[in-house]
């Protein structure tokens, strides 16, 4: 039999009409989404705003005007102001910057915490497993809010006392802005109560890979663990990994906002928009502009995540590669 | 010719809940240069862990308990694992089962057929893809510059099988192992594959081990046979002694589960009723008996051992059985019945 008999000629359609990189396949299926394409603009708009705010805004966030408290909104203050005559639109985009730093910083560590010990429940199995597993539904067991909020009352008092005494023995200004304390629990609040979605994920996503065909072939070929891992594990492990985060840092601004909703956010004087959510509506018969203007900015990030979220499931999942 | 590989009363176990199942229970083969072995058997008999065990690729669950792997002399089992990579992919090469997931969706072709060229080679990058092109061109692709650009979600089935066997032969191994490589392809191209291999290994000379519960396909490729049971060998022969003159009653039963072009229309196919044991305990008679029409009362208190059949055709011919099937009338029917 000659070489040109057992050419397969079973080659023809899908693989014809795909001929690129799998990455740019990926882009390409993510700009032919609608959905997605509409929620990257406001996310992409959330960020140019949270770096450049302070650029943009008509009124610097703490300016107060008590001629004009409680104004409707009008050509001079868009979104009118609040009850110590604050220009909301100045404050709503300095929110952006707490939203996106809460966003980007707990994610990150919950992303950190996570994939070290989902690689590591993966990896290693056994007791490891066991043992992170457990922690996981720990966590996920307690509801999110009141962890946040027991967090809250039982570590700020504390943390705030050793600030002080931080001062006091360095004479060091930075220990004395307490709102490093808000930051940090509202951080690390936020990461513990997300790192566990992330370490399953993770896990999962190990397990499932090392089982899978390619990566015994590439054992059989004698590749070495460290390029399976980096050639074969994490690649294949990052679509529903970069989903999650896609669909996390939507979520870790919503949860920002509850907090701040319950007092055990961010505080004041850094705006953020569950705290103004919280504060418009104690007066949102009167006034509904104040607790309109966050919310409708809370709610169009959130929808823009779970789109972008979405577009990317959709353009990053293997089974609709074809073949 | 020389023996090759020389596997000596290898032992493989899974550790499960309560205890353990004996998967593979002191398998004995050898393999000379060039030959081609098959293996037949059912679905969990043993076939694809004992291979996985020669190159030590278990799940952690499993463990080599006892044996040798002796590949020109040298122990495979007492290697460490540096010294086992160098062994996989660069002396033993392995195909399996299902080409369509056994290639990273997330690489292109190119670079996955460069690697173990780099790695066992020591070639640079760009000497690796020449390389693998010429390699695509010896499988039966074309055009293969271009195709290495490409991701296996490109190529189809009977394809990325072409590209895996390509893979495996990059390093030019001493031992393919095949693992039911035509299971998951349909029949055209499982022909295609099948004469891809022989081709193959009548140009490189390389030894084959073929595992597979087509035994068709093992008429047409192999030169010796072994058929596996409940994870011991129980019968071996040379391919033509076997398909004429089988001695164990699970072989007859195989045999009897295959269409014949020769056969009168109208018979019917046997099958063999039950499945095979999960062997739980080692088995202190033969794991086949309750399968087997032939079955006497020594079959339920000893297991036999391999050992050479009489009035063999064939040195080599040797099977695992108490009965002398040849001079054991079945009732009609009987033959392989049911339980």
């Amino acid at each position: 039999m000659t070489t040109q008999e057992i050419t397969p000629t079973d080659d023809f359609g899908i693989a014809e009409a795909s001929r690129t990189n799998l990455w740019k396949d990926a882009f390409a299926r993510l700009a032919a989404n609608k959905l997605a394409v509409i929620g990257i603009i406001p996310i992409v708009l959330l960020f140019f705003i949270a770096i450049f705010g302070p650029y943009l805004t008509p009124y610097d966030f703490l300016a107060q005007d008590f001629t004009a408290r409680l104004a409707a909104p009008s050509s001079e203050h868009w979104l009118g102001t609040d009850e110590l005559g604050r220009d909301v639109f100045s404050r709503i985009l300095y929110g952006a910057r707490t939203a996106v730093a809460v966003g980007l910083v707990s994610t990150a560590i919950s992303l950190i915490v996570g994939l070290i010990m989902g690689s590591l429940a993966g990896y290693l199995g056994g007791r490891v497993d066991m043992l992170v597993v457990w922690l996981t539904d720990m966590t996920r067991s307690m509801p999110a809010l009141l962890l946040a909020i027991v967090i809250n009352l039982t570590l700020k008092v504390p943390l705030e006392a050793w600030m002080e005494q931080m001062y006091l023995a360095t004479k060091n200004g930075f220990f004395r802005q307490t709102m490093w304390v808000d930051l940090v629990l509202v951080f690390g609040a936020l990461a513990l109560i997300q790192w566990p979605g992330y370490a399953r994920l993770i896990r999962g996503q190990i397990l499932s890979i090392r089982s899978r065909n390619y990566v015994l072939a590439a054992r059989a070929l004698g590749m070495p663990t460290g390029r399976i891992l980096t050639r074969y594990v994490i690649p294949n492990a990052m679509g529903p990994l970069i989903v999650a985060v896609s669909a996390g840092l939507g979520g870790a601004m919503v949860l920002e906002s509850a907090f701040s909703f319950l007092g055990v956010g961010v505080q004041l004087p850094i705006p953020s928009w569950g705290k103004m959510i919280s504060d418009g509506l104690r007066m949102w018969q009167t006034h509904p502009y104040l607790l309109a203007g966050p919310a409708v900015m809370m709610a169009i990030i959130t929808v823009s995540f779970a789109w972008l979220g979405d577009g990317l499931n959709d353009a990053l999942n293997p089974r609709q590669w074809g073949g | 010719m020389s023996v090759l590989l020389d596997v000596q009363d290898l032992q493989t176990r899974f550790q499960v809940r309560k205890g353990y199942v004996y998967a593979v229970n002191g398998v004995s083969f050898q393999l000379d240069q060039g030959d081609t072995l098959a293996v037949v058997g059912e679905s969990g008999c043993g076939k694809s862990v004992t291979m996985l065990s020669l190159v030590r690729l278990l799940p952690p669950a499993a463990s080599i308990e006892n044996g040798q792997v002796l590949l020109r002399g040298e122990d495979l089992l007492q290697l460490n694992l540096r010294q086992l990579r160098d062994v996989r992919g660069g002396e033993i090469g392995m195909i399996f089962q299902d080409p369509m997931t056994s290639l990273n969706p997330f690489i292109n072709i190119g670079t996955q057929m460069a690697e173990p060229l780099i790695y066992h080679r020591g070639m640079s990058k760009s000497e690796a893809l020449a390389r693998s092109a010429e390699l695509l061109g010896m499988v039966g692709i074309p055009d293969g510059e271009a195709r290495l650009r490409e991701y296996p979600h490109q190529f189809s089935g009977g394809m990325r099988q072409r590209v895996m066997i390509a893979m495996s032969m990059s390093c030019e191994p001493a031992v393919l192992i095949a693992d039911e490589p035509t299971t998951a392809l349909d029949v055209t191209i499982q022909a295609q594959i099948v004469e891809l291999v022989k081709e193959l290994r009548d140009r490189s000379g390389v030894a084959v081990i073929w595992i597979t519960h087509d035994l068709s396909v093992v008429a047409g490729i192999a030169d010796r046979v072994i058929v596996m049971y409940a994870g011991y060998i129980v019968e071996e022969a040379p391919v033509d002694a076997l398909f004429e003159d089988p001695r164990h009653p699970y072989t007859v039963g195989l045999m009897g589960a295959l269409p014949s072009l020769a056969g009168e229309t109208g018979t019917r196919l046997t099958t063999i009723g039950g499945s095979p044991p999960d062997l739980v305990d080692l088995p202190d008679f033969c794991p086949f008996h309750p399968r087997c029409p032939y079955a006497i009362d020594r079959c339920r208190k000893e297991n036999p051992m391999l050992e050479p059949v009489i009035d063999a055709s064939d040195g080599g011919h040797r099977a695992a059985c108490w009965v002398d099937i040849r001079e054991v009338e079945l009732e009609a029917g009987a033959a392989a019945g049911s339980v």
